[in-house]
């Protein structure tokens, strides 16, 4: 028969002969590895998760004027306050952005009244290609515009009964202005009340040449660099301001944080419990077995051949727990995505070279002392049952 | 039978101040069977370990074989005790989770490599071809130390020993394990060095020492 | 930094050296022969390089290290063959091959082979003093190797394929090293190619036409043909078989009959011995097979800086011709590689600007008729396609045809380089279509 196949054999009975400890041990490096693969598989399926989110938001960073506030009213008579309508200088902004070194997508918008009919239309001047980029969600019916064409907010749609191919005379305060409706659009939004042309246009129309009201940024990026990017932002455009929106991604991200914090400390006592309860474990396997040593030397192996079929058992104990952490790992994973963030975890099959790895570093580091002892005993005095 | 097996001068053991083995001067020709007798702590399982390369002499040269135990290392006196020496225990000192099979085949993985039917071969020698699958537990005294027996032959060692081989048997049992020994060594043509109290079991072999406090104290040859 | 070059090659010289005096019986002869090679390799082809310009020395030199390569294929073929149990009649060969003579050359030819390595690498340039150290350097390593051999343990044994197989893959560890003298790079081209060039002539030979019977995802499939994955996997497959079956011819080799052994711990110990000395004679190959894919790595990854410019917007004048003065921002003459981008309409085009060792401006795009258009990348005496990783030396760079670069027609006048912006358009078009048409069809 083959030797190795022969030491397999061997070592599958040994463990079956102390099915109870070999249980133990299996459960313990089960347990530790599972609770490691559980941590690394949530925080990586919900980063992921949450760079998804804060792609799929949009823009991550705003960039308004800051407007000259008046407060009106006067004791406990509040008004609230009004804000002259004020702007962003389109190529300070452009400057600005390019010196920071902000690596962003950008959006520029300009808000405004245009009238149609004796009736204020709200309208907003914008970079269709740029809107495409930003705003996936964007849903437009009819078509994108060209040149001298328009979208509708769907609300206002309706409300103007309008329909895609329309033409409309608006006027602003240089002359009047035809646009041809090309289609409309439903955001769920603000944007379903807003009438929508190319930022060039209403710039003419409004007499607000290089002008905007709004800026919208996708810095890819997250946590603190975002901030980074804010302030870097904020230096170069002391006349604006610039805000972060992650409403969403701030929330999760802060949960995110402390299950994290509390998965690591779990972890790291149950790794350590792990480690002392497979030290004990094998020592006293190690001290029952003694004889056995004392026998399998005194027939004439030598200490490393003696010492392999014991940390090949430990191997072995190492990778069963391994791969059953892995399987109860990934289960405990999908609870908590489940449960906590109302996500679903990925599947993530490499998971099981960290959970086998995890699981045979203690199986083998736990059997370091017992293993000293396997190697020094002393085949005589163990024979003796000294 | 002109070579000696054992050959020690001034062969001395001692633990720390206790001198398990007195300076000993001792010559065991090829195939012979050599009892040694004492009282426990008379120095004779200390011997034996010294002749089975299980221990190091504290002085004195020891040549077994041919060879110069006290120069061997560790991983030395190892592989001489695979390639050399048989050991049977009073004990048994069978593996618990093995099969009587196994256990023979522990031996061989040890000396080289496993062989199956060169095992139940041996088992069957020893009259236990029936008993292959059980483990020790399921064995009787006789029937374990017959396994002892095989397990020990199995690497055609020129040396057997014996420390107190049946010193846990019945009388029955005594007497079929010494006749078994004595068939084998018909056949193998082994030295055999056996330890035991009993003059009974001592009569079996050719020559018998009586150690005493370490001392060899008599000598007495039982056959020609 | 040029001793720190030539550690591979030496390390490869010791290891060859190493591995022959391993159960040789002339030891010094085979030292001293491996030295000689060794300096004679080096000497000459550092002449060689230095006298004949161009690509020729390489292109040589490329070719001798592809034929232990190709003796390892036939030899671990012949070990596999037999050790299965086959007969093939090479009781001559045998014996041939049991000379100490045969060694000593194969060792000479082996080292002389890392040496030629190496000597490209230094180039004529070296002076007296280096080449002595150098010597000195080999001669050190020759007797270490002499002192290891007799220090490892005697069960360490070789087979002849084992032997071989090390011997070539530390040829091969030793030039890929050298981008220009790397072999898998070629390798997965000459795949790539012949898949491309058999699909193609299979889809012609068969008369089917595009789109009519074969559906898109079955074209996806088809498609995967051209990619480079097939080049790469393909070469590795050819790069590590011979060894592989040097290994399994070992792993296969019938153990001792032990039948006529009485005694069972007689035989159990001879088999228990052959299964350690089986086990033994793989460490060769095993290492081989570490060198092997060492040297795949160096040749995805080499440590190679490539030139590789930003591509600078041009424009044209009305007329539509695209001016590039000989020495404006840029200095076209100064032998290095730049890259321009034009855009008109819609559409770009990147294209480079360089100046061959013949002494003549080229200008060609960025992009090859074969690969997908990544690029190039100019490192010392060639430019790189960053697709398909093959080196084109600069000589033949303004000439059509396979990996090239695709020449754009130009105008040279005294004050620079004149080139029609429609011309250079519609050739990165047609060049690009093309190729993405075969590489990507029906994704």
């Amino acid at each position: 028969m083959n030797r190795r196949r022969w030491l397999l054999k061997m070592m599958f009975q040994a463990l079956a002969h102390r099915s109870g400890r070999t249980t133990l041990l299996l459960a313990v490096l089960a347990m530790a590895s599972s609770l490691a693969t559980a941590l690394w598989i949530v925080s990586l399926s919900m980063e992921r998760r949450i760079a998804e989110e804060v792609r799929k938001y949009g823009a991550n960073l705003v960039v308004v004027p800051e407007a000259a506030r008046l407060d009106v009213g006067s004791g406990g008579l509040n008004f609230g306050s009004i804000a002259e309508p004020s702007y962003l200088a389109q190529a300070e902004v452009e400057r600005a952005l390019t010196t920071s070194g902000i690596k962003a997508e950008r959006s520029l918008h300009l808000r405004g009244a245009l009238r149609l009919k004796n009736a204020d239309l709200p309208a907003e001047g914008v970079d269709f290609a740029e809107i495409r980029r930003l705003f996936p969600w964007w849903q437009v019916r009819g078509a994108w515009p060209a040149a001298g064409e328009a979208v509708l907010g769907v609300d206002l749609a309706a409300r103007l009964k309008l329909k895609p191919g329309d033409r409309i005379e608006v006027s602003g305060s240089t002359g009047p202005l035809a646009l041809r409706v090309s289609g409309t659009v439903s955001t769920g939004g603000e944007e379903d009340g807003l009438l929508f042309l190319a930022l060039p246009e209403l710039q003419q129309a409004l007499a607000l040449g290089g002008e905007l009201s709004q800026v919208r940024l996708m810095v890819t990026a997250s946590g603190d660099s975002l901030k980074g990017a804010a302030q870097a932002l904020q230096r170069q455009l002391p006349k604006a301001k610039v805000n972060e929106v992650r409403q969403t991604a701030h929330t999760s991200e802060g949960l995110l944080a402390k299950v994290k914090l509390l998965m690591l400390l779990v972890t790291g006592v149950v790794l350590i419990s792990a480690g002392s309860s497979v030290t004990g474990t094998m020592s006293t396997t190690v001290l029952e077995r003694s004889k056995e040593i004392g026998l399998m030397k005194a027939i004439g192996g030598t200490r490393l051949e003696v010492l392999l079929i014991f940390c090949a058992e430990a191997a072995l104990l190492g990778c069963a727990g391994g791969i059953a952490g892995y399987l109860l790992g990934s289960g405990i994973a999908h609870f908590i995505t489940r449960t906590v963030f109302a996500a679903s975890a990925e599947f993530i099959p490499w998971m099981a070279g960290v959970s086998l790895a995890v699981s045979l570093f203690w199986a083998l580091l736990g059997s370091v002392g017992p293993m000293v002892s396997v190697f020094k005993l002393d085949p005589v005095r163990s024979l003796r049952g000294e | 039978m002109s070579q000696t097996t054992i050959k020690t001068s001034g062969l001395t053991r001692s633990y720390g101040d206790i001198c398990a083995l007195k300076p000993i001067d001792l010559s065991v020709p090829e195939g012979e069977w050599l009892s040694v007798m004492g009282h426990s702590g008379s120095g004779k399982s200390t011997l034996m370990n010294l002749v089975g390369g299980l221990d190091r002499p504290s002085a004195g040269s020891l040549h077994v074989g041919g060879q110069d135990l006290s120069s061997l290392s560790e991983d030395g006196l190892a592989r001489f005790r695979r390639e050399y020496v048989g050991i049977i225990f009073q004990q048994h000192h069978l593996v618990p989770y093995l099969s009587a099979l196994e256990n023979v085949m522990l031996s061989q993985y040890f000396h080289s490599v496993p062989d199956e039917a060169e095992a139940r071969h041996a088992l069957e020698r020893v009259g236990l071809g029936h008993r292959l699958q059980n483990r020790p537990g399921e064995l009787s005294g006789g029937e374990q130390q017959r396994v002892c027996i095989a397990r020990a032959i199995i690497n055609s060692p020129k040396l057997l020993l014996g420390d107190e081989p049946t010193g846990n048997l019945d009388h029955k049992s005594t007497l079929m394990v010494m006749e078994l020994l004595k068939e084998l060594r018909a056949e193998e043509r082994f030295t055999v060095v056996m330890v035991t109290h009993n003059e009974e079991v001592a009569a079996w072999g050719d020559r018998t020492i009586y150690l005493a406090d370490g001392v060899l104290v008599r000598e007495e040859r039982t056959r020609p | 930094m040029t001793a720190l070059k030539l550690v591979p090659h030496l390390v490869a010289f010791f290891g060859m050296a190493t591995v022959a005096l391993r159960g040789a019986t002339r030891r010094g002869m085979l030292a001293g022969a491996a030295l000689a090679g060794f300096l004679g390799g080096a000497g000459l082809a550092a002449t060689l390089t230095g006298s004949v310009p161009g690509e020729f020395t390489y292109s040589l030199l490329r070719a001798l290290l592809a034929l232990p390569f190709l003796l390892l294929c036939a030899v671990s073929f012949a070990a596999l063959y037999l050790s299965v149990g086959g007969k093939l009649p090479l009781a001559r060969l045998e014996r041939v091959a049991g000379w100490p003579l045969t060694r000593t050359l194969g060792l000479l030819v082996a080292s002389a082979g890392a040496g030629a390595v190496a000597g490209t690498r230094l180039g004529g340039a070296l002076p007296l003093w280096g080449w002595g150290a150098l010597a000195a350097a080999a001669a050190c390593l020759a007797l270490a190797a002499l002192l290891l051999e007799s220090r490892l343990p005697a069960t360490l044994t070789t087979s002849r394929a084992g032997f071989i197989a090390l011997t070539v893959a530390l040829l091969l560890f030793s030039a890929s090293w050298s981008t220009r003298l790397d072999l898998f790079a070629p390798l997965t081209m000459k795949v790539m190619k012949f898949t491309h060039d058999f699909v193609h002539q299979f889809f012609e030979s068969m008369l089917i036409p595009d789109h009519l019977f074969i559906h898109s995802y079955l074209w996806g499939y088809i498609g995967l043909l051209f990619g480079k994955e097939v080049g790469f996997w393909g070469g590795l497959v050819i790069w590590f078989t011979p060894v592989v079956m040097v290994l399994l011819a070992i792993r296969l080799e019938r153990l001792p009959s032990v039948g006529h052994l009485r005694q069972g711990a007689q035989r159990r110990r001879m088999l228990a011995e052959a299964i350690r000395a089986r086990r033994l004679r793989l460490v060769l190959p095993g290492i081989a097979v570490l060198l092997l894919a060492y040297a795949v790595y160096r040749s995805l990854y080499p440590s190679v800086e490539y030139w590789d410019p930003k591509p600078v917007p041009v424009t044209a004048n009305a007329g539509g011709e695209i001016f590039l003065p000989r020495k404006g921002e840029i200095d076209l003459m100064d032998g290095k590689l730049h890259k321009f981008l034009y855009q008109q309409g819609g559409k770009t085009a990147r294209f480079f600007v360089l100046l061959a060792p013949s002494g003549k401006l080229t200008v060609d795009l960025d992009a090859c008729a074969i690969c997908k258009p990544d690029g190039y990348g100019q490192a010392e005496g060639t430019v790189l396609c960053y697709y398909c990783k093959t080196l084109i030396p600069l000589e033949t760079v303004g000439k059509p045809g396979g990996c090239n670069p695709v020449p754009v027609e130009f105008t040279e006048k005294d004050d620079g380089i004149h080139l029609n912006g429609v011309t250079l358009i519609n050739t990165w078009s047609g060049t690009v279509q093309s190729t993405t048409r075969t590489m990507e069809k029906g994704k």
